[in-house]
């Protein structure tokens, strides 16, 4: 990679720490606490956000596997990898976030309240595509089947929030937010989705290379070089062939 | 008849006929099912779940009898590579899924009329509330399950992948319905609510989507 | 059939690599070539099976994959599997085929080819208890059920005994004189030599000889053969299948 790329990536993700450190600020000191959760309902401003930026990997995964199989190009099927890894990283995150949330609002770690349970279902449809891509010999083979399995996981996702929601809820209702409470959450998009961004970016630039390296170690790959036997073919075949065969040679 | 219709019974019939014959795998899925709501039953039998617990129980039965039974379906096509020749008839791949899943539903329901009644039994589930509900939803809720397994079921078997890839990718795809067909009849026999509304819409929705999407997307996995 | 430019990269790998082919009707030409060389690829895509990543194909004048399915009708294959349904009976599986291709008259046609190819007494026992070289016999005669012009055979004779090999031998003949065109992948370089009118040698995934079999060059065609096994390890692992 050339040092100005280089360089770009550096300054991309200061830009990131910078404003994540901006954003913990205005958390921290900006908002007040809630009056009956106190200040581990912060967590609510990067849990939203996470989850929202999960939810469009998600997306992007859908997208780019029904690109790659529309036109069979190798790089849709690395993006839909990259997204769905990213959209495992960040529901991991919303797991974890609305955990401790739910242990600060109810006493306990776990409760199967929609919105757990919908953050759960997606965790595990998603590293099950991880889980189908690293099972799969044969780089075409592996596209298709994740691709297929990303369409439906997809179309999965609004009916695991439909049901996830018929089950009994301890806390329902959405949270009032004050004025400064909106805006820091507003805040919190932006860190938080330059993060998503450059992760799967990342990881597909990673994936990228990866499919280059393993094409281009392929096409080096010495072949046979007897000569009478295919000037015999090339008799047969005409002036083309000849030329291709000594392409060959 | 046109000709679509017969080819789909032809191939429906050849399922139905072989599997008359070798009786392989009715067997084994009636048999591993029952076992798994005895074990259950035993377990948990005993007033920590009685009655409604027979939902869950039945809906984790049906989910490892089916797992197994979609993937001997496809096995029969590919001991022989009898597929690659179905793949040269003039057969539409359509055709092939909805013949697929109408035998892996035949199957299905042989499995239900055996292990439902015995599930009912074992925790004193009283269904004379609403027995065409109870039968509905779970129908319902079975149609989805081979929907998306008839598609998996091909995408596994044409690779060589280790055993329990399949049920992996099912079981979350699947949990809509078992949520869905669950809570509706914790509303019904628990609450006495009749059923509608979400849950239900929930069912229809995923049988309408999976039936479509699996229906349109066979022929990409299909591998001779 | 015409292909050019041919080209196949599976697993990463190029399995095939520029194959140009042209196969007059009529013709019997045999595929030779060691394992790995690509020989039951080329024969897939050539069935419509197996897409092509480089080069085109035309079947009896139609493009495939455009026109496929129309290709397909009018051709068979017959493979290392015998491509039957084991629980059924020869005539069940015959019967389903014929009306799968929508066969006049399926069950006439199933007691023919059984009769064809010597298999009319078992007509009605199951395919599963049948020997190697029995299924073979019915597999052919489900090829040929909707009557193909273009027969496509790989490696007809694999596991065989002689009389099953004899059997099928005569078959091949027979449908050669009764004007099919035939596509062999085989094994055995004399055997093929005997058979067919052209001999197509693959290696490392090119067509490294094609000539008539009647000036064949026998001695070259063995050592060509025997010469690309030590540069299989070029090619990097070769699954077992």
């Amino acid at each position: 990679m050339s040092s100005v790329q280089g360089r770009l990536i550096r300054s991309y993700w200061i830009a990131v720490a910078l404003l994540f450190a901006a954003d913990l600020v205005l958390i921290i000191r900006y908002t007040p606490d809630e009056q009956t959760m106190g200040a581990v309902q912060k967590i609510f401003y990067l849990h939203l956000p996470v989850a929202i930026n999960t939810f469009l990997a998600c997306l992007t995964a859908f997208v780019a596997s029904i690109a790659y199989l529309w036109h069979r190009e190798g790089w849709w099927d690395d993006l839909a990898a990259a997204a769905a890894r990213v959209s495992v990283q960040l529901c991991a995150v919303v797991l974890a976030t609305g955990m401790i949330w739910g242990r600060a609002a109810w006493g306990v770690w776990w409760t199967w309240s929609p919105r757990l349970t919908f953050s759960l279902i997606l965790f595990l449809l998603y590293v099950v595509y991880l889980v189908i891509r690293s099972s799969v010999e044969g780089r075409e083979r592996r596209a298709i089947i994740g691709s297929v399995y990303a369409i439906i996981a997809f179309l999965d996702v609004p009916l695991v929030w439909l049901s996830a929601r018929l089950l009994p809820d301890i806390h329902p209702g959405s949270v009032q937010l004050e004025p400064a409470m909106k805006m820091t959450l507003l805040a919190s998009f932006v860190p938080v989705t330059l993060l998503a961004v450059g992760l799967v970016v990342t990881r597909f630039v990673l994936n990228r290379t990866a499919s280059v390296t393993a094409n281009s170690v392929q096409a080096s790959k010495p072949r046979d070089i007897r000569t009478a036997p295919l000037v015999t073919g090339a008799a047969l075949h005409g002036p083309k062939a000849i030329r291709q065969a000594n392409g060959a040679l | 008849m046109p000709l679509v219709a017969q080819q789909f019974l032809l191939l429906v019939g050849k399922d139905l006929k072989i599997e008359a014959r070798s009786r392989q795998t009715i067997g084994l899925v009636i048999v591993l099912g029952l076992l798994i709501v005895v074990v259950l039953g035993l377990g948990l039998g005993g007033g920590a779940a009685v009655g409604l617990g027979a939902t869950v129980v039945l809906w984790v039965a049906y989910l490892f009898s089916g797992v197994l039974c979609f993937e001997k379906t496809m096995a029969v096509e590919r001991s022989e590579s009898a597929l690659a020749a179905l793949m040269l008839t003039p057969i539409s791949r359509g055709t092939l899924y909805l013949a697929k899943l109408t035998s892996n539903l035949a199957l299905m329901a042989a499995v239900a009329l055996v292990i439902t009644p015995a599930g009912v039994l074992f925790f004193s589930f009283d269904l004379s509330a609403a027995p065409v509900t109870f039968g509905a939803v779970m129908a319902l809720g079975i149609v989805g399950f081979a929907a998306i397994g008839t598609l998996f079921a091909a995408v596994v078997s044409s690779t060589r992948l280790q055993g329990g890839l399949l049920a992996m990718m099912i079981f979350p795809v699947a949990l809509p319905l078992v949520i869905a067909s669950t809570q509706l009849l914790i509303h019904q026999f628990r609450d006495g609510l009749p059923v509608g509304g979400m849950g239900l819409g929930v069912l229809v929705a995923f049988d309408a989507i999976f039936l479509t999407a699996s229906w349109l997307m066979f022929e990409l996995v299909l591998e001779p | 059939m015409r292909a050019a430019g041919l080209g196949k990269m599976m697993d990463e790998r190029s399995v095939l690599i520029s194959i140009d082919l042209s196969i007059a009707a009529g013709e019997f030409v045999a595929i030779l070539g060691t394992n790995g060389a690509g020989k039951t690829t080329l024969l897939k895509i050539l069935a419509t099976l197996m897409p092509p990543t480089a080069g085109w194909l035309q079947l009896f004048g139609l493009d495939v994959p455009r026109q496929a399915a129309q290709a397909r009708a009018r051709l068979g294959l017959i493979g290392h599997q015998s491509m039957l349904y084991r629980d059924l009976t020869a005539r069940e599986n015959l019967e389903l085929f014929a009306r799968l291709y929508g066969v006049e008259n399926p069950r006439r046609r199933a007691e023919e080819l059984l009769s064809i190819v010597g298999m009319i007494e078992r007509a009605d026992d199951a395919v599963k208890t049948f020997s190697r070289g029995m299924c073979q016999r019915v597999s052919i005669a489900r090829a040929l059920v909707h009557e193909p012009d273009l027969v496509l055979a790989d490696e007809p004779f694999a596991g065989l005994d002689v009389p099953g090999a004899a059997a099928v031998e005569r078959l091949l003949s027979d449908l050669h004189a009764a004007g099919k065109t035939i596509v062999m992948v085989n094994h055995d370089v004399l055997q093929s030599l005997r058979l067919a009118d052209r001999v197509i040698v693959l290696s490392a995934g090119t067509i490294a000889i094609d000539q008539p079999a009647r000036i064949a060059d026998a001695p070259g065609i063995l050592a060509e053969l025997a010469g690309t096994d030590r540069r299989l390890d070029l090619m990097g692992e070769r699954q077992c299948h």
